[in-house]
């Protein structure tokens, strides 16, 4: 492949990548987790408060990271932001993650990186979680950045690479406390790669001082990000301490998942085959099936005269370990198949160039190329109807415990009420549910002046008090005991199988009914 | 002097009173701080996506007393629709007396309002009508009128017994029955001893989706002779 062909095509995966990435980012309801996320992100854009929660949330540099393209868009408070604000973050760094692949030069042939650029763009799976505001895309960047620095350390021996290598590895673990499951699989596939490999011609030894400078470079970039960002730059300075001790939590959330139990093949079948229902047919066995050509290639004696085995076995290896790792542990939930998700892309990558290459002839080439058409297209079709059609249907295998598109309506209503109420969005609004049920309601309620929340009736004072309840399926009963006649009474979906119950004063609800038809006759229903 | 020290005392005590009242009127306008209670932080909620047949409320309906002679008298009558061609199923489901919650028994009609119709061959004296949506999952479903009639378009001599159209979605008129959680139970609707020939029963889309769906409609009656 020419110089000009290969950057030209990587232009194109690269722009693809951003259009399927940052468009239309406000189409998916908020979903739970990145509501809390969001309120989280909120006390450090308002009040500058960020203290490391070792329960929950993960590790600090998503909020952190969000915070210049908040200041850029001149938000100031959280209910200036919007979702489009926020999932920009992680659409940036997916999309970034594609410009990554070219420091792979030297151990992925041209046609592997173009390739790879091109698979990565139109996954569905690194698609809709780039869409996402949560960690995730940041921790797969930031492990893309040090496989791809380490790589480059390997070619220079540079002070500079190793620095870089050790900021990403920090940055990492200040994404996630589980990347240790990561540095784990990485180091792994090293001491299996070095067991495995064939005996070399002996090298020129590094001097000690200059491995010693470069270890202590590695592990002071690590260590300055990880520190400054769960310490709160050095606000909360037990952040740190309290990352490790979350081991203990993580680890045994792990082994008593619970509700997020699957089992080991989980993973596998995601990207295999996923059919739920009447629902269409999804699966990334295309990837798969060049990935796997691709690690045969892998330990071939033909590695291209621009690409080295080294580095794709030291893929497979950690594709491998790591997809173990993830498949062993009870808790899965589809975003964390992530990780191991871009050693298949990068192999995938190299499948689909040595296939390219295969062809000494050009009409070979052109075969083979049109033989893999159908499977990109195919791709980027799953990819658009992942992101753009069934971004909330649960026969998606990506969503997962998401807002039903029906919140919207409770949130509509909720504005519409507030339009008629003489304080409008300082009406007193509270909200009676528990916790697993209440969310995403902080995030759509932010911009209300004075909203509560309860997980129990018997807290929440004199319901009658509030303009609008909003209360959980199970919290109905009471709360509409509570209330007594003269209140109007709605449900609205907020995920499969729960469902949110509404309660506004019925002169209220006649006003907003009234306001609406007032606004537009010809529109009528929630 | 008397009557200057007698002025100062009337003006030293209106200044008192406005004082005062200005008081009170600055403790009338105070606004009252309230600590609303904040949200609590929790992990990834379940991810449901197999249907099950969990009552959500857990509470049974209670009997329902109907004069004695009362039967089923909708099995196996026909059905029509607004939506000519169901997405899933036949129109039929409605009557063929099979009310599981899975798929395969229940009938998919087309996104937002839409209504179902089962022609009884008669009028009948009604004294029950039990609608089944679709109860393997916890969802409601909107702008719920039952309607019965003996005109087929339902032009005249229409009554409507049940309507949670809350904001006249359907045109049929504002309703003030409450909406309702599907269960296994499915909704029973007392008609009264109505005479009708036809039922016809509207919907809205529901909470998980903007689809229509029946798994049965029964209505009971004592048969004319």
């Amino acid at each position: 492949m020419t110089k000009k062909g290969y950057r030209g095509l990587f232009f194109c995966a690269l722009l693809g990548a951003l259009l399927f990435r940052t468009v239309r980012l406000d189409v998916r309801p908020m979903h739970h987790d990145e509501a809390n996320q969001a309120v989280k992100f909120g006390d450090l854009l308002e009040r500058g408060e960020y203290r490391y929660d070792p329960q929950d949330h993960h590790g600090p540099s998503l909020y952190y990271l969000t915070l210049p393209v908040a200041r850029l868009l001149a938000d100031r408070t959280l209910a200036a932001t919007d979702e489009t604000t926020l999932r920009v973050v992680p659409a940036l760094f997916g999309t970034a993650l594609l410009l990554l692949f070219l420091l792979f030069a030297g151990g992925l042939a041209r046609e592997a990186i173009v390739s790879a650029a091109f698979l990565a763009a139109l996954s569905p799976a690194l698609t809709y979680y780039s869409r996402f505001y949560i960690q995730e895309i940041l921790l797969v960047f930031f492990l893309a950045a040090l496989v791809a620095s380490g790589w480059k350390y390997l070619q220079t021996r540079s002070l500079r690479w190793a620095a870089v290598a050790g900021l990403a590895a920090g940055m990492m673990y200040a994404t996630k406390e589980t990347s240790v499951i990561l540095f784990g699989a990485l180091a792994g596939a090293a001491a299996v790669d070095r067991i495995l490999r064939p005996k070399a011609a002996p090298r020129e030894p590094w001097p000690a001082a200059a491995v010693i400078g470069h270890a202590a470079a590695f592990l002071v970039a690590a260590f300055v990000p990880a520190w400054l960002l769960f310490t709160s730059f050095l606000k909360n300075p037990r952040g740190l301490a309290d990352s490790v001790l979350a081991f203990g939590t993580y680890f045994d959330r792990a082994g008593q998942a619970g509700v997020h139990t699957q089992p080991w093949y989980y993973y596998v079948k995601t990207l295999l085959y996923s059919r739920f229902g009447h629902g269409p047919l999804w699966s990334e066995a295309f990837i798969v099936a060049l990935a796997v050509a691709g690690s045969i290639f892998a330990f071939a004696e033909e590695p291209g005269k621009d690409g080295h085995p080294r580095l794709v076995r030291f893929l497979f290896f950690f594709t491998l370990l790591a997809a173990a790792a993830y498949s062993l542990v009870p808790y899965k939930t589809p975003w964390n198949m992530l990780p191991f998700y871009l050693g298949l892309v990068l192999l995938a990558g190299n499948g689909a160039g040595m296939l390219w290459r295969a062809g000494k002839f050009r009409i070979v080439k052109v075969v083979i190329l049109a033989l893999m058409a159908p499977g990109l297209l195919n791709l980027a079709a799953q990819d658009h109807r992942a992101n753009f059609v069934d971004y909330a249907n649960p026969t998606n295998p990506y969503v997962y415990s998401q807002t039903s598109l029906d919140y919207r309506k409770l949130v509509g209503a909720v504005e519409g009420i507030a339009a008629v109420h003489p304080g409008h969005r300082n009406m007193l609004i509270k909200v009676v549910a528990p916790p697993d049920e209440t969310w995403p309601l902080p995030w759509s309620l932010r911009n209300y002046g004075r909203v509560g929340y309860w997980t129990d009736p018997a807290a929440a004072g004199d319901l009658k008090e509030a303009a609008v309840v909003i209360s959980s399926a199970g919290f109905a009963d009471p709360v509409a005991r509570d209330l007594g006649p003269g209140w109007q009474s709605a449900f609205y979906g907020l995920r499969p199988e729960v469902v949110l119950a509404i309660f506004v004063r019925q002169e209220l609800w006649d006003g907003y009914v009234r306001d609406r038809a007032a606004d537009n006759p010809s529109r009528r229903g929630r | 002097m008397k009557r200057a020290l007698g002025c100062l005392s009337l003006a030293a005590f209106v200044l008192v009173l406005v004082a005062a009242g200005s008081g009170a009127q600055d403790q009338a306008k105070e606004v009252l701080k309230l600590q609303l209670p904040k949200p609590m932080f929790v992990g990834t909620p379940k991810n449901i996506r197999t249907p099950n047949l969990e009552n959500v409320t857990g509470k049974a309906r209670g009997p329902f007393m109907v004069p004695v002679g009362t039967v089923l008298l909708s099995a196996g009558k026909p059905v029509t629709a607004s939506d000519k061609e169901p997405v899933i199923g036949e129109l039929s489901f409605l009557t063929d007396g099979k009310k599981s919650g899975e798929d395969g028994y229940y009938v998919e009609l087309g996104p937002g309002p839409q209504w179902v119709q089962v022609d009884l061959g008669k009028p009948e004296a009604l004294y029950a009508i039990v609608v089944w949506h679709y109860h393997s999952q916890a969802r409601v479903y909107r702008d719920v009128v039952v309607q019965v009639s003996d005109d087929k378009d339902f032009v005249s001599g229409v009554t409507t017994l049940f309507n949670n159209d809350h904001d006249n979605t359907s045109g049929l008129g504002i309703g003030r029955d409450k909406e309702y959680i599907e269960t296994s139970e499915g909704k029973l609707v007392d008609p009264k001893g109505v005479k009708a020939r036809y039922v016809r029963l509207h919907s809205a889309g529901n909470t998980s989706n903007d689809m229509n769906h029946y798994v049965e409609v029964e209505v009971f009656g004592i048969p004319a002779k």
